[in-house]
Protein backbone atom coordinates (compact mmCIF):
# COMPACT_ATOMS: atom_id res chain seq x y z
CA UNK A 1 0.00 0.00 0.00
CA UNK A 2 1.23 3.02 -1.15
CA UNK A 3 2.34 6.01 1.82
CA UNK A 4 2.56 9.48 2.03
CA UNK A 5 4.86 11.58 3.90
CA UNK A 6 3.85 13.40 6.53
CA UNK A 7 5.28 16.37 8.23
CA UNK A 8 3.74 18.55 11.14
CA UNK A 9 6.50 21.40 12.04
CA UNK A 10 5.59 23.79 14.78
CA UNK A 11 7.95 26.89 15.85
CA UNK A 12 9.00 25.19 18.39
CA UNK A 13 9.53 21.79 16.77
CA UNK A 14 9.31 19.34 14.22
CA UNK A 15 6.59 17.48 15.94
CA UNK A 16 5.97 14.61 13.47
CA UNK A 17 7.95 13.07 10.59
CA UNK A 18 7.16 9.87 8.85
CA UNK A 19 5.52 8.08 6.23
CA UNK A 20 1.44 7.63 7.17
CA UNK A 21 -1.44 5.72 5.17
CA UNK A 22 -3.88 8.70 5.49
CA UNK A 23 -4.38 11.83 7.45
CA UNK A 24 -8.00 13.84 8.26
CA UNK A 25 -7.30 17.67 9.26
CA UNK A 26 -9.43 20.72 9.63
CA UNK A 27 -8.95 23.46 7.38
CA UNK A 28 -10.74 27.01 7.00
CA UNK A 29 -13.04 24.94 4.77
CA UNK A 30 -14.14 22.11 6.33
CA UNK A 31 -12.06 18.72 7.35
CA UNK A 32 -10.53 16.73 4.72
CA UNK A 33 -8.87 13.50 3.99
CA UNK A 34 -5.66 13.36 2.54
CA UNK A 35 -4.48 9.95 0.32
CA UNK A 36 -1.41 9.46 -1.45
CA UNK A 37 -1.45 11.10 -4.57
CA UNK A 38 -4.18 14.13 -3.16
CA UNK A 39 -4.27 17.06 -5.53
CA UNK A 40 -1.63 19.68 -4.60
CA UNK A 41 -3.52 21.76 -2.22
CA UNK A 42 -2.60 24.95 -0.03
CA UNK A 43 -4.80 25.64 2.82
CA UNK A 44 -5.25 27.80 6.16
CA UNK A 45 -5.85 25.18 8.36
CA UNK A 46 -8.66 26.06 11.90
CA UNK A 47 -7.74 25.32 15.24
CA UNK A 48 -8.58 21.56 15.98
CA UNK A 49 -8.03 17.91 15.55
CA UNK A 50 -5.98 15.68 13.17
CA UNK A 51 -6.30 12.24 13.15
CA UNK A 52 -3.88 10.26 10.82
CA UNK A 53 -3.76 6.27 9.58
CA UNK A 54 -0.21 4.85 10.13
CA UNK A 55 -0.72 0.79 9.73
CA UNK A 56 -3.51 -0.36 11.81
CA UNK A 57 -3.46 2.25 14.14
CA UNK A 58 -5.12 5.99 14.15
CA UNK A 59 -3.53 8.88 15.81
CA UNK A 60 -4.99 11.96 16.99
CA UNK A 61 -3.09 15.39 17.73
CA UNK A 62 -4.06 19.31 18.39
CA UNK A 63 -3.26 21.71 15.70
CA UNK A 64 -3.81 25.22 16.25
CA UNK A 65 -3.53 26.81 12.97
CA UNK A 66 -1.40 27.62 10.36
CA UNK A 67 -1.20 26.44 7.06
CA UNK A 68 -1.18 23.07 5.15
CA UNK A 69 0.76 22.01 2.00
CA UNK A 70 -0.26 19.16 0.02
CA UNK A 71 1.48 17.31 -3.18
CA UNK A 72 1.03 13.96 -4.50
CA UNK A 73 3.63 12.40 -2.03
CA UNK A 74 4.10 14.84 0.98
CA UNK A 75 1.73 16.78 2.99
CA UNK A 76 3.49 19.65 5.54
CA UNK A 77 1.39 21.03 7.91
CA UNK A 78 2.97 24.31 9.22
CA UNK A 79 1.14 24.60 12.22
CA UNK A 80 1.19 27.81 15.11
CA UNK A 81 1.63 25.10 17.66
CA UNK A 82 0.64 21.69 17.84
CA UNK A 83 0.66 18.64 20.27
CA UNK A 84 0.26 14.93 20.97
CA UNK A 85 -2.67 14.36 22.50
CA UNK A 86 -1.35 12.65 25.13
CA UNK A 87 0.50 15.79 26.19
CA UNK A 88 -2.06 17.92 26.50
CA UNK A 89 -2.69 18.57 30.29
CA UNK A 90 -6.25 19.17 30.47
CA UNK A 91 -6.29 21.56 33.31
CA UNK A 92 -3.85 23.96 32.20
CA UNK A 93 -5.67 24.12 28.72
CA UNK A 94 -8.97 25.01 31.09
CA UNK A 95 -6.67 27.20 33.24
CA UNK A 96 -5.52 28.76 30.30
CA UNK A 97 -8.87 29.34 28.64
CA UNK A 98 -10.52 30.87 31.47
CA UNK A 99 -7.45 33.26 31.60
CA UNK A 100 -8.27 34.60 28.55
CA UNK A 101 -11.83 34.86 28.91
CA UNK A 102 -11.37 36.52 31.65
CA UNK A 103 -9.18 38.78 30.45
CA UNK A 104 -11.19 39.47 27.33
CA UNK A 105 -14.15 40.62 30.11
CA UNK A 106 -12.15 42.59 32.09
CA UNK A 107 -10.10 44.73 29.64
CA UNK A 108 -12.11 46.90 27.34
CA UNK A 109 -9.09 46.25 24.93
CA UNK A 110 -8.91 47.69 21.05
CA UNK A 111 -9.62 45.61 18.31
CA UNK A 112 -6.09 44.07 17.63
CA UNK A 113 -5.67 43.05 21.60
CA UNK A 114 -9.35 40.82 21.15
CA UNK A 115 -8.76 39.23 18.22
CA UNK A 116 -5.46 37.81 20.04
CA UNK A 117 -7.83 37.19 22.54
CA UNK A 118 -10.82 35.78 20.54
CA UNK A 119 -7.95 33.38 18.62
CA UNK A 120 -6.61 32.04 21.97
CA UNK A 121 -9.88 31.17 23.01
CA UNK A 122 -10.99 29.26 20.22
CA UNK A 123 -7.39 27.43 20.31
CA UNK A 124 -7.91 26.64 23.81
CA UNK A 125 -10.85 25.10 22.98
CA UNK A 126 -10.25 23.18 20.43
CA UNK A 127 -6.99 21.70 22.66
CA UNK A 128 -9.79 20.57 25.49
CA UNK A 129 -11.90 18.83 22.87
CA UNK A 130 -9.69 16.89 21.16
CA UNK A 131 -8.51 16.28 24.88
CA UNK A 132 -11.76 15.65 26.31
CA UNK A 133 -12.48 13.10 23.41
CA UNK A 134 -9.83 11.08 23.71
CA UNK A 135 -9.55 11.04 27.24
CA UNK A 136 -12.22 7.85 28.18
CA UNK A 137 -10.93 5.86 25.37
CA UNK A 138 -8.01 3.82 25.75
CA UNK A 139 -5.55 4.25 23.20
CA UNK A 140 -3.02 1.47 22.11
CA UNK A 141 0.46 1.64 22.63
CA UNK A 142 3.04 3.77 20.63
CA UNK B 1 64.77 46.49 40.82
CA UNK B 2 62.70 48.99 38.90
CA UNK B 3 62.40 46.70 35.97
CA UNK B 4 61.48 44.02 37.91
CA UNK B 5 58.17 46.44 39.88
CA UNK B 6 57.34 47.41 35.98
CA UNK B 7 56.63 43.72 35.44
CA UNK B 8 55.17 42.59 38.13
CA UNK B 9 52.46 46.07 37.29
CA UNK B 10 51.79 44.55 34.08
CA UNK B 11 51.24 41.02 35.25
CA UNK B 12 48.62 42.12 37.53
CA UNK B 13 46.49 44.76 35.25
CA UNK B 14 46.52 41.02 32.66
CA UNK B 15 45.63 39.08 35.43
CA UNK B 16 43.00 41.72 35.91
CA UNK B 17 42.14 41.61 32.54
CA UNK B 18 42.03 37.53 32.11
CA UNK B 19 39.46 37.17 34.86
CA UNK B 20 37.40 39.62 32.52
CA UNK B 21 37.56 38.00 29.87
CA UNK B 22 37.03 34.84 31.77
CA UNK B 23 33.57 36.16 33.18
CA UNK B 24 32.56 37.40 29.80
CA UNK B 25 33.40 34.26 27.59
CA UNK B 26 30.99 32.21 30.28
CA UNK B 27 28.13 34.88 30.21
CA UNK B 28 28.64 34.72 26.45
CA UNK B 29 28.22 30.72 26.72
CA UNK B 30 25.00 30.75 28.79
CA UNK B 31 23.74 33.21 25.96
CA UNK B 32 24.84 31.27 23.23
CA UNK B 33 23.72 28.33 24.31
CA UNK B 34 20.00 30.11 24.39
CA UNK B 35 20.08 31.58 21.38
CA UNK B 36 21.66 28.64 19.12
CA UNK B 37 18.83 26.46 20.70
CA UNK B 38 16.29 28.79 19.39
CA UNK B 39 17.54 29.17 15.89
CA UNK B 40 18.01 25.80 15.56
CA UNK B 41 14.37 24.83 16.80
CA UNK B 42 13.15 27.42 14.47
CA UNK B 43 15.18 26.75 11.32
CA UNK B 44 13.57 23.97 9.78
CA UNK B 45 10.74 25.69 10.11
CA UNK B 46 12.14 28.44 8.15
CA UNK B 47 13.83 26.35 5.47
CA UNK B 48 10.54 24.43 5.00
CA UNK B 49 7.77 27.49 4.92
CA UNK B 50 10.59 29.24 2.53
CA UNK B 51 10.48 26.19 0.35
CA UNK B 52 7.07 26.46 -0.02
CA UNK B 53 6.72 30.10 -0.84
CA UNK B 54 9.35 29.77 -3.61
CA UNK B 55 7.44 26.89 -5.26
CA UNK B 56 4.03 29.08 -5.14
CA UNK B 57 5.95 31.93 -6.50
CA UNK B 58 6.80 29.49 -9.09
CA UNK B 59 3.74 28.75 -10.28
CA UNK B 60 1.15 30.55 -12.43
CA UNK B 61 -1.76 32.06 -10.37
CA UNK B 62 -4.41 33.67 -11.40
CA UNK B 63 -4.47 35.65 -9.08
CA UNK B 64 -2.02 38.11 -8.54
CA UNK B 65 -1.20 38.79 -4.93
CA UNK B 66 0.99 42.26 -4.59
CA UNK B 67 3.70 40.04 -2.63
CA UNK B 68 3.86 38.09 -6.01
CA UNK B 69 4.24 41.03 -8.02
CA UNK B 70 7.05 40.56 -11.09
CA UNK B 71 9.82 43.15 -11.36
CA UNK B 72 10.93 44.36 -14.50
CA UNK B 73 13.46 46.63 -13.66
CA UNK B 74 14.85 47.46 -10.09
CA UNK B 75 15.16 50.88 -9.40
CA UNK B 76 15.12 51.13 -6.01
CA UNK B 77 16.46 48.70 -3.34
CA UNK B 78 15.78 48.30 0.51
CA UNK B 79 18.91 46.63 2.55
CA UNK B 80 18.07 45.18 6.48
CA UNK B 81 21.72 44.95 7.81
CA UNK B 82 21.55 42.87 11.11
CA UNK B 83 24.15 43.17 13.59
CA UNK B 84 25.04 43.49 17.44
CA UNK B 85 24.42 46.56 19.39
CA UNK B 86 27.79 45.94 21.04
CA UNK B 87 31.22 45.03 20.10
CA UNK B 88 34.43 42.70 21.47
CA UNK B 89 32.65 39.82 19.29
CA UNK B 90 36.42 39.30 17.20
CA UNK B 91 35.55 39.84 13.51
CA UNK B 92 31.85 39.99 13.72
CA UNK B 93 30.41 43.07 12.87
CA UNK B 94 33.11 44.44 10.55
CA UNK B 95 32.85 41.12 8.28
CA UNK B 96 29.34 42.12 8.10
CA UNK B 97 29.91 45.34 7.66
CA UNK B 98 32.61 44.49 4.74
CA UNK B 99 30.02 42.11 3.14
CA UNK B 100 27.26 45.19 3.32
CA UNK B 101 29.33 47.44 1.51
CA UNK B 102 30.38 45.08 -1.24
CA UNK B 103 26.62 44.35 -1.60
CA UNK B 104 26.03 48.12 -1.84
CA UNK B 105 29.01 48.87 -4.03
CA UNK B 106 27.38 46.37 -7.14
CA UNK B 107 24.20 47.99 -6.57
CA UNK B 108 25.85 51.20 -7.03
CA UNK B 109 28.11 49.88 -10.47
CA UNK B 110 24.30 49.00 -11.20
CA UNK B 111 23.38 52.76 -11.08
CA UNK B 112 20.71 51.21 -8.48
CA UNK B 113 19.41 53.38 -5.89
CA UNK B 114 19.22 52.05 -2.37
CA UNK B 115 18.17 52.71 1.31
CA UNK B 116 19.55 50.92 4.52
CA UNK B 117 17.76 50.23 7.44
CA UNK B 118 19.43 48.57 10.14
CA UNK B 119 19.11 46.95 13.42
CA UNK B 120 21.71 47.03 16.06
CA UNK B 121 23.54 49.75 16.72
CA UNK B 122 26.68 48.36 15.11
CA UNK B 123 25.59 48.40 11.37
CA UNK B 124 23.81 51.56 12.29
CA UNK B 125 27.07 53.13 12.74
CA UNK B 126 29.04 51.40 9.43
CA UNK B 127 25.84 52.67 7.32
CA UNK B 128 26.36 56.47 8.87
CA UNK B 129 30.13 56.33 8.38
CA UNK B 130 30.11 55.09 4.78
CA UNK B 131 27.46 57.90 4.16
CA UNK B 132 24.33 55.32 2.62
CA UNK B 133 21.09 56.50 2.84
CA UNK B 134 19.61 55.24 6.06
CA UNK B 135 15.73 55.59 6.16
CA UNK B 136 15.26 53.98 9.43
CA UNK B 137 17.13 52.51 12.37
CA UNK B 138 15.62 49.95 14.60
CA UNK B 139 16.20 49.54 18.33
CA UNK B 140 17.70 46.10 18.83
CA UNK B 141 16.69 44.70 22.03
CA UNK B 142 19.49 42.78 23.54
CA UNK B 143 16.86 39.69 24.05
CA UNK B 144 14.81 39.07 21.67
CA UNK B 145 11.13 38.03 23.24
CA UNK B 146 9.02 36.91 20.29
CA UNK B 147 8.03 37.38 17.05
CA UNK B 148 6.19 41.14 17.73
CA UNK B 149 9.51 42.86 18.38
CA UNK B 150 10.05 42.69 14.48
CA UNK B 151 6.77 43.27 13.22
CA UNK B 152 7.38 46.95 12.51
CA UNK B 153 10.49 46.05 9.90
CA UNK B 154 8.24 43.47 8.36
CA UNK B 155 5.21 46.47 8.07
CA UNK B 156 7.62 49.27 6.65
CA UNK B 157 9.60 46.71 4.03
CA UNK B 158 6.44 44.86 3.12
CA UNK B 159 4.76 47.96 2.74
CA UNK B 160 7.63 49.61 0.56
CA UNK B 161 7.24 46.38 -1.75
CA UNK B 162 3.71 46.47 -2.30
CA UNK B 163 3.74 50.20 -2.72
CA UNK B 164 6.40 50.07 -5.37
CA UNK B 165 8.57 52.13 -3.51
CA UNK B 166 10.97 48.82 -3.60
CA UNK B 167 11.64 46.69 -6.05
CA UNK B 168 13.75 44.42 -4.00
CA UNK B 169 14.42 43.93 -0.90
CA UNK B 170 17.78 42.40 0.58
CA UNK B 171 18.69 40.82 4.08
CA UNK B 172 22.15 41.25 5.30
CA UNK B 173 22.64 39.33 8.55
CA UNK B 174 25.28 36.98 9.47
CA UNK B 175 24.15 33.05 9.11
CA UNK B 176 24.95 30.72 12.42
CA UNK B 177 26.51 27.75 10.61
CA UNK B 178 28.82 26.37 13.87
CA UNK B 179 29.69 27.86 17.08
CA UNK B 180 33.17 28.49 15.38
CA UNK B 181 31.99 29.50 12.35
CA UNK B 182 29.94 32.49 11.46
CA UNK B 183 29.21 33.95 7.81
CA UNK B 184 27.99 37.47 6.65
CA UNK B 185 25.16 36.44 3.72
CA UNK B 186 22.67 38.28 1.29
CA UNK B 187 19.51 37.41 1.16
CA UNK B 188 16.87 38.17 -1.24
CA UNK B 189 13.80 38.53 0.63
CA UNK B 190 11.68 40.34 -2.23
CA UNK B 191 10.41 39.65 -4.92
CA UNK B 192 9.77 36.41 -4.54
CA UNK B 193 10.66 35.18 -7.80
CA UNK B 194 14.70 35.69 -8.52
CA UNK B 195 15.34 36.76 -12.11
CA UNK B 196 17.53 33.98 -13.59
CA UNK B 197 20.76 36.12 -14.23
CA UNK B 198 20.01 37.55 -10.44
CA UNK B 199 23.12 36.27 -8.67
CA UNK B 200 23.30 38.60 -5.34
CA UNK B 201 21.43 37.25 -2.64
CA UNK B 202 21.13 33.88 -4.11
CA UNK B 203 22.26 31.53 -0.94
CA UNK B 204 21.90 28.01 -1.18
CA UNK B 205 24.72 25.39 -0.29
CA UNK B 206 25.55 23.59 -3.47
CA UNK B 207 24.28 20.26 -1.98
CA UNK B 208 21.17 22.05 -1.28
CA UNK B 209 21.21 23.47 -5.24
CA UNK B 210 20.41 19.96 -6.37
CA UNK B 211 18.04 19.18 -4.16
CA UNK B 212 15.96 21.82 -4.87
CA UNK B 213 16.65 21.42 -8.50
CA UNK B 214 14.86 17.71 -8.27
CA UNK B 215 12.28 19.49 -6.35
CA UNK B 216 11.31 22.00 -8.76
CA UNK B 217 11.30 19.97 -11.63
CA UNK B 218 8.56 17.98 -10.17
CA UNK B 219 6.85 21.08 -8.51
CA UNK B 220 7.07 22.58 -12.04
CA UNK B 221 4.26 20.72 -13.23
CA UNK B 222 1.80 21.14 -9.83
CA UNK B 223 -0.76 23.78 -9.65
CA UNK B 224 -1.52 23.91 -6.42
CA UNK B 225 -5.30 24.33 -5.55
CA UNK B 226 -6.06 27.23 -2.82
CA UNK B 227 -8.83 26.95 -0.33
CA UNK B 228 -10.69 28.62 0.45
CA UNK B 229 -9.80 31.07 -2.54
CA UNK B 230 -6.25 32.03 -3.51
CA UNK B 231 -6.78 35.36 -1.99
CA UNK B 232 -7.54 34.11 1.11
CA UNK B 233 -5.02 31.59 1.67
CA UNK B 234 -1.76 34.08 0.17
CA UNK B 235 -2.96 37.20 1.76
CA UNK B 236 -2.60 35.15 5.05
CA UNK B 237 0.58 33.31 4.28
CA UNK B 238 2.98 35.10 2.53
CA UNK B 239 3.34 38.13 5.02
CA UNK B 240 3.71 35.69 7.96
CA UNK B 241 6.00 33.74 6.01
CA UNK B 242 8.41 36.51 5.30
CA UNK B 243 7.83 38.06 8.50
CA UNK B 244 8.82 34.33 9.74
CA UNK B 245 12.08 34.60 7.38
CA UNK B 246 13.29 38.11 8.75
CA UNK B 247 12.68 36.93 12.18
CA UNK B 248 14.99 33.90 11.77
CA UNK B 249 17.83 36.09 10.23
CA UNK B 250 17.02 37.84 13.09
CA UNK B 251 17.83 34.65 15.60
CA UNK B 252 20.87 33.73 13.30
CA UNK B 253 22.64 36.79 13.63
CA UNK B 254 22.12 36.56 17.31
CA UNK B 255 23.18 32.97 17.59
CA UNK B 256 26.59 34.02 15.21
CA UNK B 257 26.84 37.09 17.83
CA UNK B 258 27.12 35.07 21.14
CA UNK B 259 29.17 32.08 19.48
CA UNK B 260 31.48 34.73 17.72
CA UNK B 261 31.63 36.98 21.19
CA UNK B 262 32.65 33.63 23.44
CA UNK B 263 35.25 32.70 20.47
CA UNK B 264 36.69 35.76 20.77
CA UNK B 265 36.60 36.33 24.74
CA UNK B 266 38.37 32.44 24.73
CA UNK B 267 40.95 33.49 22.96
CA UNK B 268 42.05 36.79 24.74
CA UNK B 269 41.65 34.69 27.89
CA UNK B 270 44.58 32.43 26.49
CA UNK B 271 46.39 34.95 25.01
CA UNK B 272 46.23 36.74 28.41
CA UNK B 273 47.64 33.72 29.91
CA UNK B 274 50.40 33.43 27.59
CA UNK B 275 51.73 36.53 28.38
CA UNK B 276 51.59 35.94 31.84
CA UNK B 277 53.48 33.25 31.57
CA UNK B 278 55.97 34.97 29.46
CA UNK B 279 55.93 38.36 31.71
CA UNK B 280 56.50 36.33 34.75
CA UNK B 281 59.52 34.81 33.12
CA UNK B 282 61.04 37.33 32.29
CA UNK B 283 60.44 39.15 35.94
CA UNK B 284 61.93 35.94 37.04
CA UNK B 285 64.93 36.34 35.26
CA UNK B 286 64.81 40.41 36.05
CA UNK B 287 65.30 39.03 39.66
CA UNK B 288 67.54 36.47 39.59
CA UNK B 289 69.96 39.38 37.34
CA UNK B 290 69.05 42.02 40.32
CA UNK B 291 70.05 39.14 42.82
CA UNK B 292 73.74 38.03 40.95
CA UNK B 293 74.54 41.39 40.30
CA UNK B 294 73.81 42.43 43.84
CA UNK B 295 76.26 39.24 45.14
CA UNK B 296 78.71 40.54 42.18
CA UNK B 297 78.93 43.90 43.84
CA UNK B 298 79.02 42.77 47.52
CA UNK B 299 82.07 40.26 46.36
CA UNK B 300 83.43 43.09 44.68
CA UNK B 301 83.25 45.07 47.70
CA UNK B 302 84.75 42.63 50.07
CA UNK B 303 87.59 42.23 47.33
CA UNK B 304 88.56 45.46 47.65
CA UNK B 305 89.26 45.52 51.46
Amino acid sequence: MSQISFKIITPERTLFSEMVDQITLQTTEGEITVLPGHIPIISTMSPGELRFVQGNEEIPMVVLGGFVEITKTSVIVLADAAEKVEEILEERAIEAKKQAEELRQSKIADREDFAALSAKIEKELARLKVAQKYKKRKRPRL
Amino acid sequence: MSQSREIKRRIKSINNTKKITKAMEMVSAAKMRRSVDKVLISREYSNIAWEIVQSIASTDIKYKHPLLRQVKEVKNVAVLAISSNRGLCGGFNSNLGKKLLSACQELDQQKINFECLSFGKKVAHTIRKNNFDIVADFDKPDLLQNITTISPITHLLLNGFIEKKYQKVLLVYTDFVSSLKQEPTVKQLLPLKPAPDDQLGQVQKVGEKDKEKNKQSTKDILEYKFEPSPQAVLDEILPRILEIQIYQAVLESDASEHSARMIAMKNAFSAATDMIDSLTLAYNQARQAAITQEIAEIVAGAAAI
